[in-house]
């Protein structure tokens, strides 16, 4: 826990030293009162618990069907291994993704109105650390934990490499968005924390936007559709569409798509449903007519439909560019935030620097003091401060 | 007197909350080594005017420096230099005692090598050694104002500012805390503390500024500022007899050009007779008073000075500015 002390140097350092020191010392606080007592452990624990009684759970559901020939009819042996692995993995990624996305805002929604609420955080705004880098350490601390948990779930999910169905390049896309996921919704929990006074309202108001990200977004999708195709009088064929961009932001849409990859060709419910979100209109029931290494989806009567090619892999790497924006646009926002009132001027740029600056926050004042201006001489020098009432 | 850069320096300090005037316009001057005590009733504006300092509020006109640096030009490097004690604060609970002050020795950028000595030596100071490995949230809350005192001083910095240092504490810890603050100058640190209660600080502070309503009424030695109101001292006289003698001394009293006012008090059991005396003059004319008095066949048992009871000056300083205003 006493880690990376050797970043800290005797003298002045370059401010993106100075500023990642910053931020790791506010991480080891937080990770020293977070990983302290047995509560990280349990919740670790029982996140993978869970997530091994899921892959389970799935198997013993899935097993018996591909493997009599049930309801996926003429698979070979490898091919039901691999429907077993896919539908592992399925459920394994969107079980993941709905823990991680109330976990991760959990852990930030307290971390700065917690300080507040504490009446702590005027000391710790009163060092000379940037308000930047309390904040990213904040976030970090908090990601450090979540990415351990989405880590340490990693063997969980490589179950699905012994039934195939699956690929490694699967597992990695499933990580990032997770990982992606994680870094959004933790940085709207921040957010929150320092916007509103009350860790109880941030949190709150953290869950609701989750909802909004997730549910609302599918509801105005649907209602937009609904409004407009009423509006046309209800047309055939390609209509206009509700902006597929107002999916960019679900982290489920994206899960989907990593997950659409694994279906027999690329083609199937999933990869359907995901379609028509694009105006894309296959047309299909899901199923997939299987030949040798060669899937191709079926519609309703069993013809194989020819399609240009799979949709899949659409989402995921714009919605997770689009979080990484977000939780970039969201920091800087709270770090503007965390800066009480009274002190934003002292971080806004370019002030201009005085030339009494000793080499070092150690010296003392004689050295400082020395050769230096007369009050008189600096307060020529001084502009007036902004009068800020009025 | 001061010499070389003054490590605080304020002029013409204004803050304006509103139409609500905090700080109106203080001018103060604290010299390396001094303890400055900053007295006031509470809304007088000592917090804001030490938050001012401590680079959490910025001035809505006026000037601040502290070892010369405008506190509004480079916060940074203001806040290197000070250590700051608010009045209400809280700390972290789930943390052990060293890491709390290791935390923020790495706020301010300690070296890790210096760290671990430097927190020894904070908690001999402040009494803490072996509280050591214990948590935050078991200390009293004595102990967690003494723990937040040693968190100011993890930067070896130039100057304190502690806000109300000392309130909430009970005598035993009050007693504590002043000891600390002896000790910080003989380590030759500048300390400016505040309270409301003005002989908390008269013995330990080389300065004391009456502030009341956002001005600095008096400022200096606790000597100066009873120099200054000697010419209305208050004159305890205390006299041998019964009533007659009593109403006899203050007539003779008031027939002193010098005196005020004269308050009899009823004679008590033991025949002691209590004349509390306006009197405009300094230790001369108190002198000649007493003598004369005497000659006049008073038989004076007691006579002395009430001001060195700080809570009176106290008073009085904030009371004549209510007098001011009056006028």
């Amino acid at each position: 826990m006493t880690a990376t002390s050797a970043t800290f140097g005797g003298t002045r350092r370059s401010a993106p030293r100075e500023f990642g020191s910053a931020v790791v010392t506010i991480m080891v606080k937080e990770l020293r009162s977070r990983m302290r007592g047995r509560r990280a452990f349990i919740v670790l624990t029982v996140y993978l618990a869970i997530l091994a009684l899921i892959t389970y759970g799935v198997y013993t559901v899935v097993a018996p069907n591909v493997g009599g020939g049930g309801f996926v009819g003429g698979l070979g042996q490898a091919n039901a291994s691999a429907v077993i692995g896919q539908s592992i993995f399925t459920v394994l990624s969107i079980f993941q993704l709905i823990l991680v996305s109330f976990i991760a805002p959990a852990f930030t929604s307290g971390q700065i109105s917690m300080e507040r609420e504490k009446q702590t955080l005027d000391l710790l705004v009163s060092t000379p650390m940037r308000p930047g880098a309390i904040v990213v350490g904040k976030l970090a601390a908090a990601l450090a934990f979540v990415v351990l948990m989405i880590v340490a779930a990693i063997p969980i999910t490589a179950i699905v490499l012994m039934y195939g169905g699956a690929s490694v390049d699967d597992i990695v896309r499933q990580q990032l968005v997770l990982l992606a996921t994680a870094l959004a919704l933790g940085a709207i929990g921040l957010f929150y924390s320092a916007l509103l006074k009350r860790t109880q309202s941030a949190t709150v108001l953290t869950y609701i936007t989750l909802l909004a990200l997730t549910l609302g977004t599918v509801m105005i999708f649907i209602f937009w559709n609904v409004v407009m195709n009423q509006a046309e009088g209800g047309g055939f064929g390609r209509q206009d569409r509700p902006p597929e961009q107002l999916m960019y932001v679900n982290p489920m849409v994206a899960m989907l798509d990593v997950v659409s990859n694994t279906e027999p060709g690329g083609f199937g419910a999933i990869t359907g449903m995901l379609g028509e979100l694009r105006g894309e209109t296959f047309n299909l029931g899901g199923e997939v007519q299987c030949d040798g290494n060669q899937c191709f989806p079926v519609d309703d009567r069993g013809n194989i439909v020819e399609v240009d090619g799979s949709s899949s892999g659409y989402w995921w790497p714009r919605i997770s560019l689009t979080f990484v924006g977000l939780a970039v646009v969201l920091t800087l926002l709270s770090m503007r935030l965390v800066v009480p009132a009274g002190m934003r001027w002292a971080f806004s740029r370019p002030r201009r620097r005085p030339a009494l600056i000793s080499p070092s926050p150690g010296v003392s004042v004689d050295t400082a003091a020395e050769g230096a201006p007369t009050i008189e001489e600096l307060a020529a020098d001084v502009e007036p401060p902004a009068e800020e009432d009025r | 007197m001061i010499t070389g850069t003054p490590v605080i320096e304020t002029r013409g300090l204004v803050k304006r909350y509103g139409d609500h005037l905090a700080v109106a316009g203080i001018d103060l001057v604290v010299g390396r080594g001094e303890i400055y005590g900053l007295v006031g009733p509470n809304g007088a504006g000592k917090t804001t005017t030490m938050k001012i300092l401590a680079t959490l509020l910025s001035p809505s006109a006026g000037e601040a420096y502290v070892t010369g640096i405008p506190v509004d030009a480079d916060p940074l490097e203001v806040r290197r230099r000070i250590g700051y004690m608010p009045d209400f604060y809280g700390v972290y609970d789930d943390l052990k005692v060293w890491e709390y002050l290791d935390f923020f020795a790495r706020c301010y950028g300690v070296p890790a090598n210096r760290r671990a000595t430097m927190i020894g030596e904070l908690l001999t100071i402040v009494g803490l050694e072996e509280k050591r490995n214990a948590y935050v949230e078991a200390l009293s809350r004595g102990m967690r104002q003494r723990l937040c005192l040693a968190h100011t001083l993890v930067h070896d910095p130039a100057l304190l500012i502690l806000d109300e240092p000392a309130s909430g504490l009970d005598p035993r810890a009050r007693v504590e805390m002043r000891e600390i603050l002896r000790e910080l100058r003989a380590m030759g640190k500048t300390v400016l503390v505040s309270s409301h209660i003005l002989p908390e600080l008269a013995e330990m502070c080389t300065g004391v500024g009456i502030i009341d309503r956002g001005r600095l009424l008096r400022s200096g030695s606790i000597h100066e500022i009873e120099q200054s109101l000697r010419a209305t001292a208050l004159l305890r006289i205390e006299i041998l007899g019964d009533e007659a003698a009593r109403i006899a001394a203050a007539e003779w009293l008031r027939t002193d050009s010098r005196v005020g006012d004269v308050l009899e008090a009823a004679p008590d059991g033991g025949g002691v007779i209590r004349l509390e005396v306006a009197f405009d003059g300094n230790t001369d004319a108190q002198a000649d008073v007493l003598r004369t008095m005497i000659e006049a066949g008073h038989r004076v048992v007691g006579f002395n000075q009430a001001t060195s009871d700080l809570e009176e000056i106290f008073l009085k300083v904030t009371g004549q500015t209510d007098e001011e205003a009056a006028a």
